[in-house]
């Protein structure tokens, strides 16, 4: 205890330590407490603030918890909030001392003024120890039903909170049910708004184990609902517009009329100040539309302005994040901003970020009318101060270039940059030069003509070097001059520091030793002993390989490395179709501006329940069933991918770039393996009663042998499955969309057995110890859907099943897509095998019971 | 304002009720009562009204509402003087102390040059829909009415010719700039500013008018002010290149600044601002002003 002559001054803030200080602190709160003096609130004032000041700077202070709470029977607000802000702070750490406080709490909720019954009620929410939760039922029960509306804001938000702390207290107390009421009876906008919020997040996380939640959470998104929301949307604050915005997005619409009164509803939040509104009405426009092309055309013409000015007007860091969603739109319409491509010119003043999205818009926006300008404007940027930015703007104009519009022109202009006799500038294109020359052979003979007359000497950059080394093997007959320049190269054989130069090296001097063998010959020997002692492995590889074909037969090495080739038509795209269709479903959302989905960047346990976009809205995705195994199985598979990948580059590179040779081995070993396997089938089939690979009488064999005899003994399944098999929900999504459907069969099961099946889960588990996992799930009695994939152990080769159980009528309808579809039977009898499992384990488990 | 989490309000003059902006009273207030926070302790009392931006009752003894045409010319101009793209961006800016609840109409004289207008949540949509005209109930205080763009302009007020020569390792720039089309009313503080490239080591420039600055970053500043009447201004000089070089490869580009006090280059005009409920001692005043947002001039 600190002498009484300390706690008379205030300790010094320079004294870092706190120890003592919080005793002192916690001397003179014991000292105000019961006084009732005046002034003594002031004092009190000066104590609060240095204990809030401490919190925030991470002392911890939580030791004066008592005091505090002693302190605070007070009618200052100021006091009562820095009070409540403590309070909140440290409840959960001190459950038995926060009991102290709801007395004190409570009978602010019941203070004349609404600041302070509001303030209260935040607080007393806040606590979050889960055993006071009985004190706050009836507090939040008047808060919601509180005539100041400031208090009945709180008391929605508040609800939530206690469905975090305890989801039963708040659903026995039938909060949801007054909530409903609220949002759709309440006048202040800012009450419905919270109501809705709360609403959603409670009802999402309840679905997984409610029906009813299930289907409040599907009224919301009901027509009236909707159209109420809509209505009043003017009268809510940005964040609530934007929530509701949200809401409509998945509102699927009955008919066109619908959607076109939703339209006009929603047409002048196109024109809100808000950025963030119009975005999030932009994506309701395009995403009701979807199904009517031509209503969806004349959409992309009205939100086309709105768009646009928000790039211009504001800060370079929206205009990034609209640029991203524009090049979204542009990729998916690329004629809509045709003839608005001056707004993407580049201002000196812009971040190279904004510059570098506005290239890639001009990229995607040129078309035949407007490519002059386009690339007259690029070739401005090619000079630009800013080296990054001009490098950008050449493999812009490359890329145009490559899409096919007014080539000769852009031609022309690219052989200018080699004029410019900058070396970045030379360096790309060059690399540009050489892909457009895979593209159009028949400018070989401009294009030639300039590069000849380059000297290798003034370029540095590995990627640039190799280009040029490129098209001196590839043109040597048109370059008089090429095997010296070879020839020249080779002597610095040992200079050269990136292998991908050295093996670009390798080839072109093959090249044009075949083409002009008196003039090379003495090079290519030179190459070939240079490459074999290189320490290089695949320089190393590539040398010897091409040293024994030519040992071998000159002519076979030339069909080898210098075959005929065809001309490249399409470069391939980095991104799938599939990805750019999943971001586009995240419009609005850091999806665009990362370009990728939202399932790549964030952590499984972040990433909630979401749903299939092509099925019916209830199945939601189980992640846990494959969450756990997945891991170890990526890695495999990756590893595999990588051996692979270096397989078939090194395959490709010894073929020496001929774009034209595919690579598809058929895998004879694979097919052999599957006759036995189908074989064995026939043999062993009819040993087994439920394995019978005819379907012929199986409903009835199946049906009757479980309700007569108890199940046959479980012998090992012939199509052996992998039972650590992974597959993502976007590739099932893939895979589901693409294969047809290989086989459809309806059987019955055991009508007794099936009741058991209440929740999804029970089958699920048991369907796992099969080595079928399912990846999604839904519905509710009587009717269940899941979704299960399979692995076949020695290959990666899915079947996808779609299985509707109902258990009113104990049927199962099953549907088997495959990709492959020789063994769809085997598996379909591998999966209902263990499906009649499942029904007569249960089975045996409800006859024990009676 | 957003409040434990939860966004309460964006309205701008409703925060400044909650938050007072620091002025010299409120500095002085703070030196002197000790209370550094500017937090006003009572909840503005628009927040709960249907119309949330408006405090409920303003009273004023002078009744002024003030209306300001600012825009802003974004262009770019090409080394051969033409113009590449050049566009507006306006803003409706307002000022209104009116006392008790005035409904405003605003309406312009050529509506119909506008694009993408977005505004204000006070603006009623459907009068503008159907005649054009803004309606509205205004928020105390200054606040943004609507923002425009204009597009499709031919003309920009200023011409600047830059002309660069380089020969066995000087350049030798020369710039004018001078009027193209009189807008009518006077050019005022006209600047010229450009990043001199990384490969000039030294630069001479002198002008016929005005200053010319150039700072260690290599940044060139021209600050012209006024078009005389009686010349030109002309920027002239030497840039030193490197050793090495003996040509420029890579230019500058030029950014123009200017200012026009009393008229919107859009040619937008407003007709008329009308009160409902006509107040005692009621001011208007409009005025307007064009400057160069970004204006890019290549060379």
């Amino acid at each position: 205890m600190a002498p009484p002559a300390a706690s008379q001054r205030y300790p010094s803030p320079s004294q870092p330590s706190g120890k003592s200080e919080v005793s002192d602190l916690k001397t003179q709160l014991r000292q105000l407490a019961g006084s009732r003096a005046p002034g003594v609130d002031d004092s009190k004032r000066d104590l609060y603030k240095k204990v809030i000041s401490y919190m925030t700077i991470g002392i911890d202070v939580s030791s004066v918890f008592g005091e505090m709470v002693m302190c605070s029977a007070t009618s200052d607000i100021v006091l009562k909030k820095m009070c409540y802000l403590y309070v909140g702070n440290y409840a959960k750490g001190n459950p038995d001392l926060s009991l102290l406080t709801i007395n004190f709490l409570q009978r602010d909720c019941k203070d004349e003024d609404p600041m302070i019954r509001g303030l209260a009620l935040r607080s007393l929410c806040s606590l979050r120890v889960p055993n006071l939760v009985e004190y706050l039922v009836g507090p939040l029960g008047s808060g919601l039903k509180d005539n100041n509306s400031y208090v009945r804001t709180i008391a929605v938000t508040g609800v939530l909170k206690l469905y975090h702390i305890s989801p039963s207290t708040c659903i026995d107390a039938d909060f949801p049910a007054t909530l409903k009421s609220l949002m759709l009876h309440d006048s202040d906008a800012q009450v419905v708004a919270n109501c809705l919020s709360a609403l959603q997040e409670i009802w999402s996380l309840e679905a997984s184990h409610s029906e009813e939640a299930c289907r409040e959470k599907e009224s919301l998104l009901s027509k009236p609902v909707i159209y109420y929301f809509l209505n009043r949307i003017k009268e809510f604050n940005e964040w609530a517009q934007c929530l509701i915005l949200e809401l409509a997005v998945k509102y699927v619409p009955s008919d066109s009329n619908d959607i076109f009164d939703i339209m006009n509803l929603l047409e002048d939040r196109l024109q809100h100040a808000n950025g963030a509104v119009v975005l999030a009405t932009v994506k309701v426009f395009l995403q009701l539309t979807l199904s009517m092309t031509d209503v969806h055309q004349q959409v992309y013409e009205r939100i086309k302005s709105p768009l646009l000015t928000l790039v211009s007007s504001g800060s370079p860091e929206q205009s990034y994040a609209i640029l991203s969603h524009l090049h979204l739109l542009v990729v998916r319409a690329p004629f809509i901003f045709a003839a608005d491509y001056k707004h993407f010119y580049c201002q000196y003043n812009e971040p190279s970020y904004v510059k570098k999205l506005k290239l890639e818009m001009l990229t995607a926006v040129a078309n035949e009318s407007n490519t002059y300008e386009i690339v007259t404007e690029l070739c401005e940027y090619a000079a630009n101060v800013d080296i990054a930015i001009a490098r950008e703007s050449i493999r812009a104009v490359g890329k145009i270039a490559l899409q096919q519009y007014d080539v000769n022109a852009i031609v022309d202009r690219l052989l200018q940059f080699l004029e410019m006799e900058k070396d970045y500038v030379t360096a790309e294109t060059l690399v540009l030069v050489k892909d457009l020359l895979r593209k159009y052979p028949q400018w070989s003979h401009d294009c030639i003509s300039v590069v000849g007359g380059i000297s290798s000497k003034n370029i540095q950059e590995p990627k640039a070097k190799a280009a040029l080394i490129w098209m001196l093997g590839e043109y040597a007959q048109d370059m008089s001059d090429a095997p010296y320049v070879l020839e020249n190269l080779i002597e610095n054989w040992e200079e050269e520091h990136s292998a991908e130069v050295r093996l670009h090296l390798l080839t072109a001097a093959m090249k044009c030793f075949f083409k002009r063998a008196p003039e090379t010959q003495k090079a290519l020997g030179t190459a070939l002993a240079a490459g074999i002692a290189d320490f290089h492995q695949d320089v190393h590889d590539r040398a010897l390989f091409y040293y024994r074909v030519l040992q071998y037969d000159v002519h076979v090495a030339e069909r080898v490395v210098s075959p005929p080739k065809q001309a490249v038509s399409v470069f391939a795209d980095t991104q799938s179709s599939e990805i750019k269709d999943r971001v586009f479903d995240e419009f609005n959302s850091l999806s665009v501006i990362y370009q990728k989905p939202s399932y790549m960047f964030t952590d499984k346990e972040h990433r909630g329940p979401f749903e299939f976009s092509d099925e019916v809205g209830n199945i939601s995705i189980t992640p846990e069933a494959s969450s756990d195994i997945v891991p170890a199985q990526q890695y495999e598979a990756n590893d595999k991918d990588l051996l692979l990948g270096i397989d078939e580059k090194d395959e490709n590179k010894g073929v020496s770039n001929n774009n034209g040779s595919a690579y598809t081995a058929p895998s004879l070993e694979s097919s052999s393996n599957i006759t036995s396997q189908m074989q064995e089938l026939a043999i062993s089939g009819p040993a087994t009663s439920a394995t019978t690979p005819q379907s012929f009488g199986f409903d009835d064999l199946f049906g009757l042998g479980l309700s007569t005899a108890p199940a046959p003994t479980p012998s090992p399944p012939l199509l052996k499955l992998n039972a650590r098999a992974a597959l993502d929900p976007g590739a099932f999504q893939q895979k589901w969309r693409q294969l047809p459907i290989s086989l459809t069969q309806e059987c019955s099961v055991n009508p007794q057995g099936i009741a058991a099946l209440t929740v999804p889960q029970s089958l699920i588990k048991h369907m796992q110890s099969h080595s079928i996992h399912c990846i999604a799930s839904g519905g509710q009695s009587p009717n269940f859907k899941f979704f299960f994939f399979a692995q076949k152990e020695s290959e990666p080769s899915n079947y996808l099943t779609e299985c509707i159980i109902n258990t009113s009528s104990a049927k199962a309808q099953i549907k088997v897509k495959a990709d492959e579809q020789s063994t769809c039977q085997a598996f379909t009898t591998v999966f209902e095998t263990a499906l009649s499992k499942f029904v007569s384990l249960t089975f045996d488990f409800v006859s024990l019971c009676y | 304002m957003i409040d434990n989490g939860f966004p309460l309000t964006t309205e701008p003059s409703i925060l400044k009720e909650m938050i007072a902006p620091p002025n010299l009273v409120s500095k002085m207030l703070s030196v002197v009562t000790g209370n550094a926070s500017n937090v006003s302790d009572t909840l503005p009392s628009g927040a709960g009204s249907c119309v949330p931006w408006r405090p409920t009752d303003p009273k004023y003894s002078s009744n002024e509402v003030y209306v300001d045409l600012v825009e802003e010319m974004d262009a770019i101009v090409n080394r051969d003087g033409e113009l590449v793209k050049c566009e507006i961006y306006g803003e409706v800016q307002m000022n209104s102390q009116l006392t008790g609840f005035p409904d405003l109409t605003l309406s312009f004289a050529n509506p119909s040059i506008l694009e993408d207008m977005r505004f204000h949540p006070c603006v009623r949509y459907r009068p503008w829909e159907s005649h054009q005209v803004l309606s509205f109930v205004p928020p105390d205080g200054e606040f943004k009415l609507m923002s425009y763009r204009v597009k499709k302009l031919k003309n920009t007020p200023v011409y600047v010719k830059p002309q660069i020569t380089s020969d066995s390792g000087t350049c030798r720039i020369s710039v004018l700039v001078g009027i193209r089309s009189d807008p009518g009313k006077t050019i005022e503080s006209i600047t010229l500013s450009f990043q001199l490239p990384h490969c000039v080591s030294s630069a001479d420039l002198s002008s016929n008018h005005g200053t010319v600055t150039i700072l260690s970053n290599k940044t060139c500043t021209w600050t012209i002010g006024r078009i005389p009447k009686d010349k030109t201004p002309c920027l002239s000089g030497t840039l030193a290149l490197e050793p090495g070089l003996e040509r420029l490869h890579v230019f500058p580009t030029f950014k123009l600044g200017f200012k026009i006090m009393g008229i919107a280059l859009s040619g937008l005009r407003i007709e008329k601002l009308d009160l409902q409920t006509i107040p005692p001692r009621l001011y208007k005043g409009f005025r307007a002003q064009t400057r160069a947002g970004e204006f890019d001039v290549r060379l």
